[in-house]
């Protein structure tokens, strides 16, 4: 753009927005979740090892009808092996479920004061002092929301399950049941992480209506952008629920809209939420269900996950979302403060 | 296109009311210019127009660039300090030093750190911890750092005790200013930027009531210390001001074209330059009434 902008690339710029990101919210964003994982680990880790140390190690267990004693799980069929793999692979995501609601709520609350903060202590005045565009700045944060929060919630899941699984095949292996070769053989169980972080994109797809909106609200209130964000929707829900209502009594028909509007008001408050996708009509998952019998199948997660953006309404509401952020943005550049 | 800022027919409403009146002004380079008025006269939104903060009407050049439009290529060669104490409570001194080091292409990090240096600013210190003079320190050392070629100040001192401000202006015209740059400044405090201003810009009511060098203004506008007998005479040349000191009569006088004439005041008593102060005093009379 410029003559000047020797070393000082774009890229380089948005490392340290990012990073700038980073260092606001390290609070929320990383060590939330870290001590969030190692209460996971002390606390499921611990309830398990003690099991197995005060009543020692089932002599046998039963999986699928056949019964693995001591130190026999490669004795299974490869059917049943693949299966135990599997429900490890499935136990990652399940103890790191928290971690993945608390993410939700960080995102939320992140994009709700990423553009009213600045502006509520007025130090916006000092970050546009600097050479930097609204249109970077916005970016930064909404790319922190969806994808440099996840991304460490993922990392520290998948840190978190792992230790777990390696203490409780400690305290196993003590009592003479080795599971790490059968586990640790298996590729699905190495493949969680990499399949979680392979989702990634479609959590961006539906996550971006809510973030736009979000960030939207907080460019534009001057105060309480939480009763904004969280009002606006309800409210036109209610009125429109309200109005629907009083027609079909009227004159017997009912609104259209009237029966998106909850499903409206769920994608454009719920996008940030990991896995929402599958609550939404139409993107109910088939085979997650029978295979959760199994254990949680992560692979299946992800076809599935990709599934629903095969539906329009997924790309219209990221297409919104879009706006929604553009308009931030103008908002950001004109916005006067003071 | 020798203007640093160019403004011709500025005009800014809030709603109803009329912050800037469609005023003209022109700053060249190299100068420090004081753009000095009561409350709400318009000068924080004067500079907040030029710096590309609001939308306005009218035209304004700032550096050949249009700030509605190019506020991103502005912003290169502008740096400001737009109030006191704005830095965000989160930050640490050593990050705002890497953040703007890594985001601004004309920082010199070394000039910062030298000057951090010579505070008690610690690198991990975050911005929460600090006093509001520490604050500005902070502010300053970054501000510094960057080869700017304008700086807007926007009473950047405002609560600050009498050291920080005075070591504030002797930081800025020591180590900061040189011919290429310029300064705008903004203050309530007129006596302590009166020594270090080349240009003196005086806003009322959204208007520009007085424009000119500090040159100008020692040769224009003499002050007078007149006896008693000679009060009626001086009071037909229209002095701007008057006021009594120590039982004296102290008179303000434009002596600029159409004005009384040097020979006719030195004639009235002891003539001596005003103090910006006493000049603004003058000029804003009857501003709040």
């Amino acid at each position: 753009m410029n003559t000047i902008a020797s070393g000082h690339t774009h890229a380089s710029t948005m490392k340290w927005l990012l990073k700038r990101e980073f260092w606001e919210n390290k609070g929320s964003m990383f060590w939330a979740p870290i001590v969030v994982a190692a209460l996971l680990v002390l606390l499921i880790g611990g309830a398990i090892v003690y099991g197995v140390t005060m009543h020692g190690a089932p002599a046998y267990v039963s999986i699928n009808g056949h019964t693995v004693s001591h130190g026999a799980l490669s004795a299974l069929p490869v059917d049943t092996r693949t299966m135990v793999a599997n429900m490890a692979g499935g136990m990652v995501l399940a103890a790191a479920a928290p971690l993945f609601i608390m993410l939700a709520f960080s995102v939320f609350f992140y994009c709700l004061g990423a553009l009213y903060e600045e502006r509520r202590d007025r130090s916006i005045l000092f970050w546009k002092s600097l050479p930097v565009s609204d249109g970077q700045t916005v970016l930064s944060k909404a790319v922190t929301a969806m994808l440099v929060a996840p991304v460490i919630t993922i990392v520290l899941a998948t840190l978190a399950s792992f230790v777990l699984l390696f203490v409780i095949g400690t305290a196993l292996s003590l009592h003479g049941i080795n599971v790490f070769s059968a586990v640790l053989a298996s590729p699905d169980l190495l493949l969680t992480p990499l399949r979680l972080a392979a989702v990634l994109p479609v959590y961006v797809v539906w996550a971006l209506p809510t973030v736009g909106w979000l960030m939207l609200v907080s460019g534009w209130a001057k105060s309480k952008p939480f009763l904004w964000a969280v009002g606006v929707p309800v409210v036109v829900n209610v009125v429109m629920r309200s109005i629907n209502a009083g027609l079909e009594t009227m004159t017997g028909q009912s609104l259209l809209l009237a029966h998106y509007v909850s499903d409206l008001v769920a994608r454009i408050l719920g996008g940030v939420v990991p896995g929402i996708w599958f609550t939404f009509p139409g993107h109910q998952p088939t085979n997650l269900q029978s295979t959760a019998a199994h254990g949680f199948d992560v692979g299946s997660l992800v076809t599935q996950s990709y599934l629903s953006l095969a539906g329009l309404d997924a790309w219209v509401g990221a297409l919104l979302g879009v706006g929604m952020l553009v308009a931030a943005v103008r908002l950001r550049r004109w916005r006067d403060e003071g | 296109m020798s203007a640093v800022i160019a403004a011709k027919g500025l005009t800014k409403h809030y709603g109803k009311r009329t912050a800037v009146a469609g005023i003209d002004f022109s700053i060249p380079a190299g100068r420090i210019v004081g753009l000095i008025g009561p409350n709400g006269s318009g000068k924080t939104t004067t500079l907040k127009a030029a710096l590309g903060l609001i939308p306005f009407e009218g035209e304004l050049s700032v550096l050949g660039y249009d700030p509605r439009t190019q506020r991103d290529q502005l912003m290169q060669d502008v740096c400001f300090i737009a109030d006191v104490a704005i830095l965000p409570r989160w930050l640490r001194v050593r990050d705002a030093v890497d953040f703007v080091a890594g985001v601004h292409p004309r920082f010199d990090r070394a000039k910062a750190e030298r000057y951090l240096a010579g505070t008690k600013l610690a690198p991990g210190m975050k911005v929460k911890e600090m006093s509001k003079g520490m604050i500005v320190q902070l502010h300053l050392a970054l501000v510094m750092a960057i080869d700017a070629r304008l700086l807007v100040l926007d009473e950047p001192t405002l609560g600050l005790d009498i050291l920080y401000r005075k070591q504030f202006y002797q930081n800025l015209l020591e180590d900061y200013f040189d011919e290429h740059k310029t300064i705008v400044i903004t203050t309530h405090q007129v006596e302590e930027v009166e020594h270090i201003l080349t240009d003196l810009m005086f806003i009322r009511d959204g208007r520009i009531v007085l424009a000119a060098s500090m040159e100008e203004i020692g040769e224009r506008f003499v002050e007078v210390m007149v006896p008693q007998e000679k009060l009626s005479a001086a009071n037909a040349l229209q002095p701007l001001d008057r006021r009594t000191v120590f039982g004296k009569a102290v008179m303000l006088f434009d002596a600029g074209p159409g004005g009384a004439s040097r020979q006719q005041l030195a004639a009235l008593g002891e003539t001596r330059n005003p103090s910006v102060a006493d000049l603004f005093v003058a000029t804003m009379k009857g501003t709040y009434a």
